[in-house]
């Protein structure tokens, strides 16, 4: 009898579940006794893709989480999302407020810490002026948090450094959709992805990154093996495993990549000429408006050939992935910080959205250039209600007098309050306050001596005694907390209410599930009573509670094309997320931006069925960026290159998953991923220690030999506070977006 | 791809047997014994595929494997010490629920309730659990 190899597997372990069914009865018990008294609406702590939650909670205590089946994730989790509930309740909780004394943090009321903070705010802002104090907050604040702090920033004490952690990890995409579309935020929404045939992955490990959004993407594939999928990456990830073509190259060429797709797009008359010819504009590098003739002799640098010797891929592969892409019934893309994090990450992103206005794969179902978020938060915290330098709420500039004015109009302040120049960004605030130029800082819900690039610099910088340093950080382990002056406890993700919006525009509540632990406060109480104690004009924090915060959102929005208006707090009490714009009440959210008959904000009988509103022309851009290396490139000293991600059981700085036991044990520490020929020319052994070093620092971490990494390549893992590999990274920035180029710094390695 | 291979089917029960024995012999001493692993420890993959090497290709080809649903988040810790209690078979109602209640109540409705959910979805056997790109073994059968 033939039988098939399923077959056989299928037989025995169907025996072996009906053994093991048996067995373990106890704890099927156990699990029954956690059933939950009731599920409140939430939204996942972790990434960007912000997918929903439900909340299980009994006896006043979060006992489980389950995927929320109305939310985009349609009731999935990914590993991390699932093993939410033990980080709510882990031992190093900051459950009351802390005052460093003789260099000890020692436990204090929340009015002594809050009059102390005041006291310091107060005198900086006297003796120094008000740009020597600043605030830091983060893509995981909750919006009305981030709106709240950059108002009494900006228009309370008239200092506009406003920054937060999103500038190392979004500027670039802000940068990119702003000078491609003139507006920020994708067009298109994950929607695309059940309807693409095509998917083109680059600089992002999505399957590791945004697990949910690459199981729908995986989902897809395995429903119709004729979708195809392109990864760009010079790590062979779990992402490539799904993978058509896994196109491996020398890091930071992959401008010459872009350009030449681009090329070979032309070359066989893929371009849809119809629609660049009516809705693009070529614009030169520096800003001069051309004709497509001269896009076709900028390209002519980037021929397949010339490409592969600056990359390394082989012109046929170029060839073969520009066809896929233009050929596809729908192809949408997707990036995240391998674009992002270079000194060159606003061409970077440019020159993706350039194929897809060249090929006309833009403004239909399936067909999207779209940015990752890194954070649940940062689209819809920082980006929209502008919580950064040089932004207003829905995307007004500081520097521009008419935002300025329009602003101060819709918050009732007297015109001049906003100061007109921009503050100073992520990279020169931490230099100004490592250098004591700025007094004081307000660090919310980050851990920036983790985070930042070259972070001896700013972790240096942050044990002067001349500047004074507030933290409100949920966790005692922390890196940053080491170096606070203060250190408040704030309430936690489920132990609050407010709002995430994730990377498709979408904004979900998320309910308040159970108490703060001991003398916790959100982060809305602890601002609003700094803003009292500093004498801020009453008139700029008019709020009784977080919901009015919200409502003057969507005021403040209403007349702009990001338009909030029509998400009211009883519909979002109601739904799993709506995305902007969503201008009424019975408006159901928009899925695609400038096509007529989807986007809002187009007259339903506006002549043409595209508009690229945020251009005067209503022409969105194709840029000629050119190729240009990293800031550090591999040389003799220094021959091999660093990069630096996630893995899938770790987020950010590991503050909340090195607290679930499973994901700690999952990777307890940090490694290095040495290619097997490096590995060898070096006698490096899998397991052994390896020296790595730059010419910022020198650490040692153990090896991990694989074929992920290319040879040359070494990537390290960011989570582990034991091991900062960022104490090895780069701090040169984007000229434009002004987002570090961690991705790439020049690196010699050598056993230990 | 599926690889025939020529085996009796009498074989077949008396792999099925020895599983139950060794299972179930286990099962009724209290609970599944597991080597005890050290705090350190990498994920469970790296280890189950030199000691359980079937089981963890079955998972590693599967959607689960794919998707990096690692064995940790349905099974727990094999010390008890994890967020969900260690659990050989894992239980519907407290860790597949966490993603897959829809399909749950979907099904429910149609074939009402079922105490064995293992008994038509079988273990390490649907595309969950073997071979993402091929169609759900209760769904082909």
């Amino acid at each position: 009898m033939k039988v098939t190899r399923r077959e056989v597997l299928k037989t025995a372990a169907a025996a072996s579940a009906m053994a093991a069914i048996g067995g373990p009865l106890t704890t099927m018990a156990k699990a029954a006794d956690n059933e939950p008294e009731k599920w409140v609406k939430s939204v996942c702590r972790f990434c960007g893709t912000g997918c929903g939650v439900m909340v299980g909670v009994k006896g006043g205590k979060v006992v489980t989480v389950k995927g929320d089946p109305n939310n985009h994730n349609k009731g999935f989790l990914c590993l991390k999302g699932a093993l939410m509930p033990p980080i709510v309740y882990s031992k190093d909780r900051v459950t009351k407020p802390y005052i460093r004394k003789n260099g000890k943090l020692e436990p204090a009321t929340w009015d002594e810490a809050m009059s102390l903070v005041a006291s310091k705010f107060k005198t900086a802002i006297k003796d120094h002026g008000p740009t020597s104090v600043a605030y830091y907050g983060s893509g995981q604040a909750l919006t009305e948090e981030t709106y709240l702090a950059s108002k009494i920033w900006k228009a309370g004490l008239g200092s506009n450094n406003v920054e937060g952690n999103p500038r190392l990890c979004m500027a670039s995409a802000v940068g990119g959709y702003v000078t491609t579309f003139g507006k920020d935020e994708p067009c298109g929404s994950y929607d695309d992805i059940d309807a693409a045939t095509c998917f083109f992955i680059i600089g992002s490990n999505m399957s590791e990154c945004h697990p949910i959004l690459f199981k729908r993407v995986a989902a897809r594939k395995q429903a119709d093996p004729n979708v195809k999928v392109i990864v760009v990456d010079p790590r062979k990830t779990n992402t490539a495993r799904i993978a058509d073509e896994h196109v491996s190259f020398k890091p930071g060429t992959d401008l010459a990549i872009l350009n030449a797709m681009a090329y070979v797009i032309i070359q066989e008359e893929l371009d849809n000429q119809r629609f660049h010819n009516k809705y693009v504009s070529f614009m030169t590098n520096d800003k001069k408006k051309v004709g497509f003739d001269e896009y076709v002799k900028f390209l002519e640098d980037y021929t397949p050939e010339k490409a592969e010797k600056i990359s390394g891929v082989p012109a046929a592969q170029i060839r073969k992935i520009a066809l896929m892409f233009a050929e596809a019934s729908a192809t949408t893309s997707f990036w995240c910080m391998g674009l992002n994090q270079r000194i060159r990450g606003v061409w970077a992103n440019n020159l993706v959205s350039n194929l897809h206005l060249l090929t006309g794969q833009i403004g239909k179902l399936g067909a999207s250039p779209f940015s990752l978020t890194g954070q649940p938060n940062a689209c819809g915290g920082v980006r929209d209600t502008g919580g950064l330098c040089h932004l207003l709420p829905a995307g007004r500039l500081i520097k521009k007098p008419e935002h300025r004015a329009q602003l101060e109009k819709q918050w009732g302040l007297k015109a001049g309050t906003i100061a007109p120049k921009p503050g100073l960004h992520t990279i020169a605030l931490w230099n100004a306050f490592s250098e004591g130029k700025v007094k004081a800082i307000f660090v919310i819900c980050t851990n920036p001596a983790h985070s930042l690039p070259n972070v001896n610099i700013y972790s240096e910088g942050m044990k002067r005694k001349d500047n004074f340093f507030v933290l409100s950080e949920p966790f005692m382990d922390a890196e940053t907390v080491k170096y606070c002056d203060v250190l408040l406890p704030p309430a936690f993700w489920c132990e609050k209410r407010g709002t995430y919006g994730c990377s498709e525009r979408r904004y979900s509540l998320l309910m308040k599930s159970v108490e703060p632990m001991g003398e916790c406060k959100p982060d809305f109480d602890i601002l609003m009573d700094f803003a009292k104690r500093m004498d801020v004009d009453p008139k700029v924090v008019p709020y009784k509670e977080i919901d009015d915060v919200w409502n003057e959102w969507r005021e403040v929005s209403s007349i702009t094309p990001y338009n909030f208006k029509g998400i009211t707090r009883a519909r979002m009490e109601k739904a799993s997320g709506i995305r902007w714009p969503c201008p009424t009440e019975d408006h159901p959210g928009t899925r695609i931006r400038y096509v007529r008959g989807e986007d809002p904000n187009i007259p339903k009988d506006y002549k043409n069925k595209y508009h690229f509103y945020g251009k005067k022309d209503g022409r969105a851009v194709i840029w000629f960026r050119p190729y240009k290396g990293a800031a550090e490139e591999p040389d003799a000293d220094y021959p091999m290159v660093l990069t630096t991600g996630r893995v899938i059981d770790h987020w950010h700085t590991g503050t909340m998953t090195m607290k679930v036991p499973e994901l700690r044990r999952s990777f307890p520490k940090a490694y290095v991923e040495v290619n097997v020929d490096d590995a060898k020319k070096a006698g490096i052994k899998n397991g052994d220690d390896v020296i790595l070093e730059t010419r910022r620092d020198t650490m040692t971490f153990q090896a991990k030999v694989s074929d992920v990494c290319r040879p040359g390549l070494v990537f390290v893992p960011w989570y582990d506070a034991n091991l900062l590999i960022n104490k090895l990274t780069l701090n040169a920035f984007d000229k434009g977006s002004k987002q570090p180029e961690y991705k790439i710094c020049a690196i010699r390695i050598k056993k230990a | 791809m599926k690889s025939r291979i020529s085996i009796p089917k009498s074989i077949i029960a008396a792999i099925a047997a020895l599983f139950l024995c060794l299972l179930a012999g286990q099962a009724s001493a209290g609970s599944i014994k597991h080597l005890k692993a050290p705090d350190d420890a990498a994920d469970c993959y790296e280890c189950h595929k030199k000691v359980t090497p079937r089981i963890a290709q079955n998972w590693y080809e599967s959607k689960h494997g794919v998707a990096l649903m690692k064995c940790f988040v349905c099974h727990g810790q094999p010390d008890g010490k994890g967020s969900i209690p260690f659990m050989v078979v894992p239980e519907p109602k407290a860790v597949c629920r966490k993603c897959h209640e829809p399909a749950m109540i979907r099904m429910e409705k149609k074939f009402g309730i079922d105490p064995d959910c293992y008994k038509c979805h079988v273990f390490h056997q649907n595309s969950l659990h073997h071979d993402a790109y091929g169609k759900s073994e209760s769904k082909s059968n």
